[in-house]
């Protein structure tokens, strides 16, 4: 392999023959010089998900195992890395992977590193629309096999993912990290008598450190200040609800037991409130609520924090507003009201017993799609690129879809003997990921807005399409084979 | 119960072809928790008093029921039937909602407080002041001469809780001829159910407007011009009056209530009325007079 490595880095390749003597210790003196700047393939600011995933497949493939890389992160990495709870408490930030984005994780080595008792798969979702309960149920027919299994997605801690890949990251080696690091700023290079880097991207780092990068990639989420430094505007809107998040305990593992977890998912007016199994009787919540709403749910008592949860997957919107204006009582109100109000038990989750203390959270929901995802030597990745309603359970998703094809467009790169960083470069890597992820954004956007509607005929549409597509079961397997990522591509 | 219906096969047996059979079947839908057989087949009632009735019986019901009381407006009984047969779907779930969506009507539906001539003190209501709500409704009552038992159990709507929503709405009924001040013979009582169809929107109050057709010219022409604007402006402006806790307001001062609901009282049905039988008597009178004066002046 070094061989070949070397070979190619012959004729072609400016960057690849510096490593070639790197390899062979014959290190350029610049490096060491603190007035200059340390010169890297690649700098990643951001260290979650998505830019440990980008540097996990760069550092595992051979092809681009030998780029220069650093990684720029605000909080103490030892400290993610070392993530630890107890086996019966759930942090309340998760995500949803699906099998594609699971398998990926596996090829680049850092699927066996999360911790894979404390990640749930389910295989059915059921849908249902809380003004006129139609409803969509997805499962598998009997004895139906799938390539993939019968796992629609995996529910993980977004600390289970991030502390597995710095476990798999530090496996490999090999990648200066630069933790508890503030980006000053970010300007262009200078020129010298040795360089010229006036097109280089220069990250300041908060101790005086400077970091060239051939390629910056900006992993570092919605306010992403690598997108500003390229002066790529992201446009889009704020749905003006937030997303209330909290570790849940139920009254057992699930009508389908320890191995049929099933994901529920009600529309009501106000936003979708979702239900996903975690490990054991233990379920996340995600309720997109608006902002007063979600206040609200925020100073309740644990108590009627739990009972305004069960009343949302089986009261009706009506009762729901009313609960929403009460200061406490909730418990009370909950329990007079389920005497009255027909559901099937069976179909909506087991009864919800408790929360785990100090879960409760929420934060705002946004659209955001930036005009591009790449720059002259920048390239953008997972939230810096696109944020997304969760009602999908797509963000982290379509992140690690970012990931996958910029490493292979990296790839590409490399073995062609391209500079990494030139736009052109890294046009595959766009071409590739935007109109996919700009679907997937709209698909979303435009289901929240049809469900929020609360009556009129658009309520009896959308539910006689919804039966219609919960009774064409070949249009449903395609759909969940879709929502799993392994059906055939479409985008 | 048993003598209503005999009643109503003789009125059917009167009458023929097509108003015949429905009438039949609607009655034959009524009656058939009499059959043993049928009552095998019968789901078990909801709630004391409950019949369930398919769809089609429900229909049936609701035409033969609805025709019957346009012939005669009296049948108290038909009209009960035909608000019932014709609630489901949607009209009295919109009102339950609304009564859920309010603290007070939150309240009603909690307690589930029958107004009745023993749950109320009728004497004591009696004694209040002439304003109070309670002084109104039971001098109302007096005039009248009805009393609030008169009021027909709930038994054609299958959700419990619907059905208390029906069976609240008929028993304040003689709340809002207080509120209103309207009388009930047949003139007050159009001009509330319109009142009651802007604000309740159940379909029974909206139907009973049709019996407009069957008043006299010049009340029909008042009704047209003053009674029926009156009913759809307040009725829609108004507050839903069900979520009125008719039993904590008794000793309200009833304009206090009417201002708090948006309603504005309708001119007084009854001194209309007196003034025109006046006007009318003093024309005749007068009529009288001259044509004895012109037959004096031929003697």
């Amino acid at each position: 392999m070094g061989t070949l490595v070397a070979a190619r880095a012959a004729y072609v390749c400016r960057t690849c023959a510096q490593h070639f003597h790197k390899q062979l210790g014959l290190r350029r003196g610049y490096s060491s010089s603190a007035a200059q700047p340390d010169i890297y393939d690649v700098v990643c600011v951001g260290g979650g998900p998505a830019g440990l995933s980008l540097l996990t497949a760069l550092r595992s493939n051979p092809i681009t195992s030998h780029l220069r890389i650093a990684l720029v992160e605000a909080q103490d990495l030892a400290k993610m890395k070392s993530w630890k709870l107890p086996r019966d408490s759930f942090s309340n930030r998760c995500s949803s992977l699906t099998p594609s984005s699971a398998m990926f994780l596996d090829r680049i080595g850092a699927w066996k590193h999360m911790e894979r008792d404390r990640v749930q798969e389910y295989q059915e979702m059921q849908v249902w629309d809380g003004v006129t309960g139609a409803r969509i149920e997805f499962d598998w027919a009997p004895g139906s096999t799938s390539p993939a299994g019968t796992t629609i997605a995996y529910m993980i801690e977004n600390l289970n993912l991030t502390s597995g890949l710095l476990r798999r990251l530090e496996e490999l080696g090999g990648v200066s990290t630069f933790d508890n690091a503030r980006v000053e700023k970010i300007s262009y290079g200078e020129e010298t008598e040795e360089l010229d880097l006036r097109e280089w991207p220069l990250v300041h780092l908060s101790g005086g450190k400077q970091l060239a990068a051939r390629l910056l990639v900006g992993a570092d989420g919605a306010n992403s200040p690598v997108r500003t430094f390229a002066g790529i505007p992201a446009r889009g809107w704020d749905y003006g609800r937030h997303g209330v998040v909290a570790t849940l305990e139920l009254e057992g593992e699930g009508w389908g037991g320890a191995n049929t977890k099933i994901a529920y998912q009600r529309f009501l007016p106000t936003g979708p409130v979702a239900l996903l199994p975690l490990p054991g009787n233990h379920s996340t919540l995600v309720w997109s609520t608006t902002p007063s709403n979600a206040s609200l749910l925020k100073s309740l008592s644990a108590e009627d924090f739990v009972a305004m949860v069960n009343a949302a997957f089986r009261l009706t919107p009506t009762d729901l507003e009313y609960m929403h204006t009460q200061g406490s009582g909730q418990a009370d109100e909950y329990s007079w009201r389920l005497q009255h109000t027909k559901f099937d038990t069976w179909a909506v989750p087991q009864a919800v017993t408790g929360v785990q203390e100090g879960s409760i959270a929420s934060f705002p929901l946004k659209l955001r799609h930036a005009d591009t995802y790449i720059g002259e030597r920048v390239a953008l990745v997972g939230d810096a690129a696109h944020t997304i309603h969760p009602l999908a359970g797509q963000g982290l998703n379509q992140g690690q879809g970012d990931v996958q094809s910029l490493a292979n467009t990296i790839e590409y790169a490399v073995s062609h003997g391209w500079d990494i960083g030139v736009a052109m470069s890294l046009e595959p890597y766009l071409s590739e990921r935007y109109a996919a992820n700009h679907v997937l954004l709209g698909v979303c956007d435009k289901l929240h807005k049809l469900y929020s509607v609360g009556s009129g005929p658009l309520v009896h549409l959308r539910s006689a399409g919804l039966s219609a597509v919960n009774a064409l079961t070949p249009l449903k397997a395609f759909l969940m084979r879709q929502a799993a990522g392994n059906g055939i591509k479409v985008f | 119960m048993e003598v209503t219906f005999r009643r109503s096969a003789a009125l059917v047996a009167q009458t023929g072809g097509l108003r015949r059979s429905i009438a039949v079947s609607a009655a034959a839908a009524v009656n058939r928790r009499h059959f043993s057989l049928s009552s095998l087949t019968r789901p078990p009632p909801n709630y004391p008093g409950h019949v369930p009735l398919t769809t089609l019986e429900k229909a049936a019901l609701a035409i033969g029921s609805g025709l019957m009381s346009l012939r005669d407006p009296r049948r108290g009984d038909l009209i009960a039937a035909f608000a019932e047969a014709t609630a489901t779907p949607y009209f009295i779930y919109r009102l339950r909602d609304a009564m859920l969506a309010h603290p007070t009507g939150r309240r009603i539906l909690r307690d589930r407080p029958r107004i009745t001539s023993t749950s109320l003190n009728l004497p004591y209501l009696r004694s209040l002041p002439a304003n109070a709500v309670g002084r109104t409704y039971v001098a109302w009552l007096d005039r009248e001469g009805v009393s609030p038992d008169t009021r027909a159990a709930v038994r054609y709507i299958d959700d419990a809780e619907c059905a208390y929503v029906m069976q609240r709405y008929r028993e304040c009924h003689d709340f809002y001829h207080a509120l209103t001040g309207l009388p009930v013979y047949r003139e007050g009582e159009v001009a509330l159910k319109a009142f009651e169809f802007a604000n309740t929107l159940l379909p029974m109050t909206g139907f009973s407007v049709f019996a407009a057709a069957t008043l006299k010219p010049s009340e029909r022409r008042r009704f047209v011009s003053i009674y029926l604007p009156w009913a759809l402006r307040n009725g829609l402006r108004a507050k839903e009056i069900i979520n009125v806790y008719w039993e904590e307001q008794l000793e309200r001062d009833v304009g206090e209530l009417r201002s708090e609901l948006g309603v504005e009282p309708p001119p007084d049905l009854r001194a209309i009325r007196q003034r025109e039988r006046e006007e009318r008597r003093r024309r005749k009178e007068e009529a009288e007079r001259e044509s004895g004066r012109g037959r004096a002046a031929g003697l």
